[in-house]
């Protein structure tokens, strides 16, 4: 039991910030934007590229979060802004242009070879009947802790009351005195360091590669969707849901069918338990599960 | 006035030809197709640090025919639509009569199919699959294929008494085939295999897999894994415990090469012998050139693919490929590096002598 909830713990802190990242910035740009998740590679081998000029960790951590932040909102404001005026397809198209042209520039300059930060092994930690690694507690600790953050952001602050209302309704916040671009601005560069992180700490646990961001994209979209586009806490539950889909998907002994013991689902179909658990899900509360808004007919 | 222009232009245009296929006719081409890339990029560095000895070598001995040999190298990427189109850039433009190539059985063998349709000779100088068998009339093997490897596994493994173990291979013909053929012996033998995972490639992390195979509980984990794969499979081992159990390691170098040597510690395995007993030179060779000692024992086998190629020509007289095809079948035993290499009828290595080794911070003989 104990293995079962690290396992999923470990899967929702993998896909969840990049989830959440994407969930922030949907309502106000009304577009999939289909590169989100290469920012999470760019965090990645930015933390990867500082450390390696003698930063310590942390604050190679840091410095690639800013940067990605930075890089989110330029390619917003000359890029995705413009496209967006023809539409959210083109946007979405343009995303995707987007997105083949940051992977073809970070395998240009680092090659196809995956990289670890450290050249050592994360040495397991008991805990009861189940193993765990010093990375992936880091990783499942600096998830969770940011999303509560970010909670408390959103819910608490000033800043985060503003970006709510800009969220739910530009026009009627424009109106009551909130800086329109600022707070895009600001809300993109979170997006874009909560991907970074994100994906920082996916390269933390597994390796850092160029497939990085694509091997997210399907089950960060998943989360996001689950949860209800625009709704980041959302976000975070539809990731913890789509892993505990997977978890179950691949633990669950189907010996008792067969008469014998140690029959797995193979690891291959994974991820059509979560899109079939998000194809469920669909079915009934299109707008995702915690869909509260009053919808005229 | 327009004749002689006519006539110039003849004359610039036979010298051209003449010159081009005068540059040709000196030197002999065979192709190759190697992971430069990829999964398995270390071992195909390896191979081609093989194929550059075994040019110099028969370039220092008069060459091939009276003329210098040259093996162009194609990347296959790690992927077989690359490989295809780098063997039929070989075939078709280079025009070489020998491919040799490549090392994972998933992309050997539509090569290996590839080159032989087109009329010319393959030579399998790292796959090991049973499948490989079936590419056909005019693909041979250096090196010997897993009917053999997975008998001498099954035997090591159930020596140790270790009677319970759980498998791990990539998903392609490789692991397919070796999975089988070590199921098969080691169930004849007594033993039994409680869990067989075949792991899609390519993916950054393997722990799912892992944690499967662990539920039921074997004595021993047999696995066998591409370069970077077995990389993270060793780590992931490591990070949830199971490398506390006996690992065996089926072809130890290519499982290794690019694990941390933590992690891979007091694993065991077996591996091709690549050092047999004429070939004390290969290895003199590799650290003269290379300041090192050969990355894998698959540098052997692609010294070895050259070296047979080359006699094959030098006793067909010609660079042709019905010929060559007929003179490997005749060139053979030869002496190489690897051992004697004798080919059966399907033109697979009849005998091929395998090392027990462990894992002691690098592959060393048991």
């Amino acid at each position: 039991m104990l293995q079962f909830i690290v396992d999923v713990l470990i899967r929702t802190s993998d896909i969840m910030l990049v989830a959440v990242g994407l969930s922030v910035v949907y309502s106000l740009v009304k577009f999939p934007n289909i590169a989100h998740v290469q920012y999470a590679m760019l965090g990645a081998f930015g933390t990867l590229a500082l450390n390696r000029t003698g930063l310590p960790f942390s604050l190679a951590l840091i410095g690639a979060c800013i940067a990605t932040g930075v890089v989110a909102v330029l390619l917003n404001v000359l890029v995705f802004k413009r496209l967006l005026r023809s539409g959210s397809s083109i946007a979405m198209i343009g995303s995707l242009a987007i997105s083949m042209i940051l992977i073809a520039v970070v395998l240009g300059i680092a090659g196809s070879r995956p990289f670890r930060y450290s050249s050592g092994l994360s040495s397991p930690i008991t805990l009861g009947s189940t193993i765990i690694s010093v990375d992936q507690i880091t990783s499942i600790a600096c998830g969770f802790g940011c999303v509560a953050l970010l909670a408390v952001l959103l819910f608490k602050t000033g800043v985060g009351r503003s970006m709510r209302a800009m969220s739910s309704n530009p026009a009627l916040a424009a109106a009551t005195g909130v800086d329109g671009a600022r707070v895009v601005n600001g809300i993109t560069f979170l997006s874009g360091a909560l991907a970074a992180l994100g994906g920082t700490m996916l390269g933390l646990t597994e390796s850092v590669h160029v497939g990085l961001g694509t091997n997210l994209l399907l089950p960060v979209f998943a989360a996001a969707i689950l949860g209800g586009l625009g709704n980041p806490l959302g976000a975070a539950a539809g990731a913890l849901l789509i892993s505990v889909s997977e978890t179950l998907v691949t633990n669950l002994d189907f010996g008792w069918l067969f008469g014998t013991t140690d029959v797995y689902v193979p690891v291959t179909y994974i991820s059509a338990a979560s899109f079939v658990i998000l194809l469920v899900a669909l079915l009934f509360r299109p707008y995702g599960i915690f869909d509260r808004e009053v919808r005229r007919v | 006035m327009k004749f002689a222009k006519e006539l110039c232009i003849s004359a610039v245009a036979s010298a051209l030809l003449s010159i081009a296929t005068a540059s040709a006719a000196q030197t002999v081409s065979l192709g190759a197709v190697l992971p430069l890339t990829g999964a398995s990029a270390s071992v195909g560095d390896d191979q081609r640090r093989g194929i550059e000895l075994a040019v110099e070598q028969v370039n220092a001995h008069n060459g091939v025919l009276g003329q210098k040999l040259q093996v162009v190298v194609e990347d296959s990427g790690g992927n077989a639509a690359t490989a295809l189109s780098s063997a039929r850039k070989l075939v078709s433009v280079n025009k070489v009569p020998v491919v040799l190539g490549e090392f994972s059985s998933g992309i050997t063998i539509p090569v290996g199919e590839y080159v032989v349709q087109q009329g010319d000779v393959h030579i399998n100088i790292g796959s090991s699959s049973p499948a490989i068998r079936k590419i056909g009339e005019g693909s041979f093997s250096v090196i010997g294929l897993d009917d053999l490897s997975a008998r001498f596994a099954a035997g090591d493994v159930f020596a140790q008494s270790l009677k319970d173990v759980a498998f791990i291979a990539p998903n392609n013909s490789y692991g397919q085939g070796v999975a089988s053929e070590f199921k098969k012996r080691f169930e004849s033998l007594g033993g039994k295999v409680s869990s067989v995972v075949l792991y899609s490639e390519g993916q950054s992390t393997y722990r799912r897999e892992l944690q499967q195979m662990s539920r039921s509980s074997p004595q021993a984990y047999v696995y066998s894994a591409y370069g970077q794969e077995a990389a993270t499979i060793n780590r992931e081992a490591y990070e949830l415990g199971l490398s506390k159990k006996k690992w065996y390691g089926i072809y130890l170098t290519m499982c290794t090469s690019d694990t941390v040597p933590q992690a891979a510690q007091g694993q065991e395995g077996l591996e091709v012998a690549s050092i047999g007993a004429g070939g004390k030179t290969y290895e003199q060779a590799y650290r003269e050139k290379y300041k090192e000692a050969p990355k894998s024992s698959f540098g052997s086998y692609a010294y070895d693919g050259v070296m047979v190629a080359a006699a094959a020509i030098n006793k067909a007289g010609a660079a042709d490929p019905a010929k060559i095809r007929a003179a490997m079948k005749t060139v053979v035993p030869y002496n190489g590096a690897t051992g004697t290499i004798a080919f059966d009828d399907a033109g697979q290595r009849k005998e091929q002598p395998y090392d027990k080794v462990k894992f002691d911070t690098k592959v060393v003989a048991r």
